[in-house]
């Protein structure tokens, strides 16, 4: 579950780990890649990917039981069989 | 642990709006002021990722006489309103005026220099909500405060006030990651801790961060203020809020299209087609129509914005980043959502409690020294911010006529938030603060839920009670992080402890406060209902807004 950080890219900045309120970054220590200790506890408000300074280098995935229901054309139609 | 004493004359707990406009107003008065927040405050409260609307009476557009303004408001009321009158009008009486310093700090309020009324109204009516682009809200702000000498201090939860008689002459918190406890002794307090989540279950039960606004918020202002013997009230009045099925994040957002049942015919009389002006607000009219419709088997029922304009899709996602949606936008995009086709569900989003720390126009509290602003006194973005300046200069008025107080007084306070520390990280297993508050947010979803009785009501305090017992004595936390936490989930219980012992004593149905056992709603009781501490005991009784 979020944030998700490429280990690459990651400049190790510590903004991310500065800006989040709910501090899902908790134990990261200083100019090391951050750690994701509390993971549940994202509000997926994306401020760790706004302070990035390195497009891709963190983002987020939002966790499956948030997905949106949309309808589509074809959402009402009977199943086939 | 370590302990800090940190002196000043205004501690503002909570960096949220409502807390940077009191540190901004005391700093400019000259205050030595200090914030302390449990987060960072760029990122904080329910503004941090933005907003898009602010309601306000502005003179060149409504005419000289704020009171049509607040008659229309009232007349047109979304709700029912359960403050004063006296509280609107000061409201209004200064929110132009602020509206005018964000323009002028750098949070866009006029559009292409002109004020742009839109959204939130109905069709032929005044216009109350002016859109601006509050995006970076947060941080001008923070600038702000920082400009004029405000001292900031992020991860901090207070969580007790400090009293010497009747006066309120400090406040006591912990570090959220560091060992320490601050000790504050300061002139005066202004309480802006926002609204309280995770009482109830959330839209996904157990996934308690999965809430429009952010996790955070769990009424640690009100806690604090009633075990220091303030006045909360209407605490058994729940709230509920609209959306985006499942995906509750900031704010309900711009959508121009009409809400509509699955045969395409509009859930409310207000607008049939889209139209940018006023949105559909049956929304705000009746938050519960998707949950009605499905008890009724009808439903679902969805935003509908297909066949809008380029423009108007554009205008949309232009509001939806500045109300804070952002993470919409992104999710939208990524799964091939486009409002323009596709009828989005929208849901009713689970009940939200707390009520509201008693403060008047001048957002004093009952207690002497105490002062408090934003969700947990007066709700919305507008009057976050006007009662915030307000409560700045009331809190700086005060303090130039009062010493400090002696914190070591209150050492029996500290000394035992300092030995419940101690327990809860000593402890070597037992409950987290998560299965605590899962187990809370059950007890209040079935027992002081949408439907509530004597009986319910009984049995489920008389739950709670249990689980407290054993929240005090078994509670674990295994890093400061979760101390944090533990202390929300003590804040949590106090609230929902008054929630039941409220609506026990609310003996009608009025709003949410839904009780079969008392079915109609008693006029006599449109007041104030006041819980305060005595002894150790809550009392409630009514008053006149």
């Amino acid at each position: 579950m979020p944030p998700i950080i490429n280990p690459d890219l990651c400049i190790k900045c510590d903004r991310c780990v500065n800006i989040c309120t709910e501090d899902v970054f908790f134990g990261s220590k200083k100019h090391e890649t951050p750690v994701i200790t509390y993971p549940r506890e994202c509000v997926h408000f994306n401020g760790c990917v706004d302070v990035c300074p390195v497009p891709g280098a963190i983002w987020l995935r939002y966790p499956m039981p948030s997905m949106i229901v949309y309808r589509t054309s074809s959402d009402y139609r009977a199943p086939p069989g | 642990m370590e302990e800090q004493l940190i002196e000043c004359d205004v501690l503002c707990v909570g960096g949220g709006i409502a807390g940077l406009m009191a540190a901004i107003r005391a700093s400019e008065l000259g205050a030595n002021v200090v914030v302390a927040e449990k987060g960072n405050p760029h990122y904080s409260g329910c503004g941090r990722r933005g907003n898009d609307h602010f309601e306000t009476w502005i003179p060149e557009v409504h005419g000289a006489d704020k009171e049509k303004f607040i008659d229309e408001l009232l007349k047109t009321a979304k709700g029912e309103i359960l403050i004063g009158r006296d509280i609107l009008r000061a409201q209004f009486g200064k929110a132009h005026e602020i509206v005018e310093l964000w323009d002028e700090w750098g949070i866009p309020m006029r559009q292409k220099g002109k004020w742009e009324f839109a959204g939130h109204a109905f069709p032929g009516r005044m216009m109350t909500h002016i859109k601006y682009e509050g995006r970076f809200q947060k941080t001008v702000l923070v600038q702000q405060a920082r400009k004029r000498g405000a001292r900031i201090m992020d991860r901090i939860m207070v969580d007790e006030l400090l009293r010497d008689g009747d006066r309120v002459i400090g406040a006591v918190g912990v570090h959220t990651r560091e060992d320490t406890v601050f000790v504050f002794q300061a002139k005066a307090v202004i309480l802006g801790t926002g609204k309280c989540s995770r009482l109830y279950q959330g839209l996904t039960p157990g996934m308690m961060f999965n809430d429009g606004h952010g996790g955070v918020q769990t009424g640690d202002g009100r806690a604090m203020a009633y075990r220091a013997g303030a006045e909360l009230m209407n605490v058994e009045m729940p709230q509920r809020h609209i959306g985006p099925k499942y995906f509750a994040k900031f704010g309900q957002a711009t959508w121009v299209g009409v809400l509509r049942d699955a045969e395409g015919k509009p859930v409310g009389p207000f607008v049939s087609e889209p139209d940018r002006r006023y949105g559909d607000i049956v929304m705000e009219v009746n938050k519960l129509a998707p949950e009605q419709y499905g008890e009724r088997g009808r439903g679902p029922v969805y935003m509908d914005c297909t066949g809008i304009s380029d423009k108007d899709a554009a205008y949309m996602r232009h509001w939806h980043i500045h109300e804070g949606n952002v993470s919409l936008v992104d999710h939208m995009d990524a799964e091939g959502i486009d409002p323009r086709k596709h009828p989005i569900e929208f849901s009713t989003y689970p009940l939200r409690g707390g009520g509201l720390i008693v403060a008047n126009e001048k957002a004093e509290t009952s207690l002497p020294g105490l002062y408090a602003a934003g969700d947990e006194a007066m709700g919305d973005i507008s009057a976050a911010a006007t009662f915030g300046w307000i409560s700045g200069d009331t809190a700086v008025a005060y303090a130039r006529t009062v010493e400090h107080g002696d914190v070591e007084v209150t050492r029996p306070i500290i000394a035992a938030l300092e030995s419940r520390i101690d327990e809860l990280r000593g402890r070597g297993n037992g409950p987290d603060w998560e299965e605590a508050n899962i187990a809370l947010q059950q007890v209040m979803t079935d027992y002081a839920g949408k439907v509530r009785n004597e009986a319910r009501l009984l049995q489920g305090l008389a739950h709670l009670r249990r689980l407290r017992q054993k929240v005090d004595t078994e509670l674990m936390a295994r890093n400061q992080h979760e101390l944090g936490r533990c202390l929300e989930v003590h804040n949590l219980f106090d609230v929902g402890e008054l929630t039941f012992h409220a609506a026990l004593d609310r003996r009608e149905s009025r709003g949410l406060h839904n009780r079969p056992d008392y079915p109609f709603k008693n006029p006599l009781l449109s007041q104030a209902h006041i819980v305060r501490m005595e002894g150790d005991r809550p009392v409630t009784d009514w008053r006149s807004y």
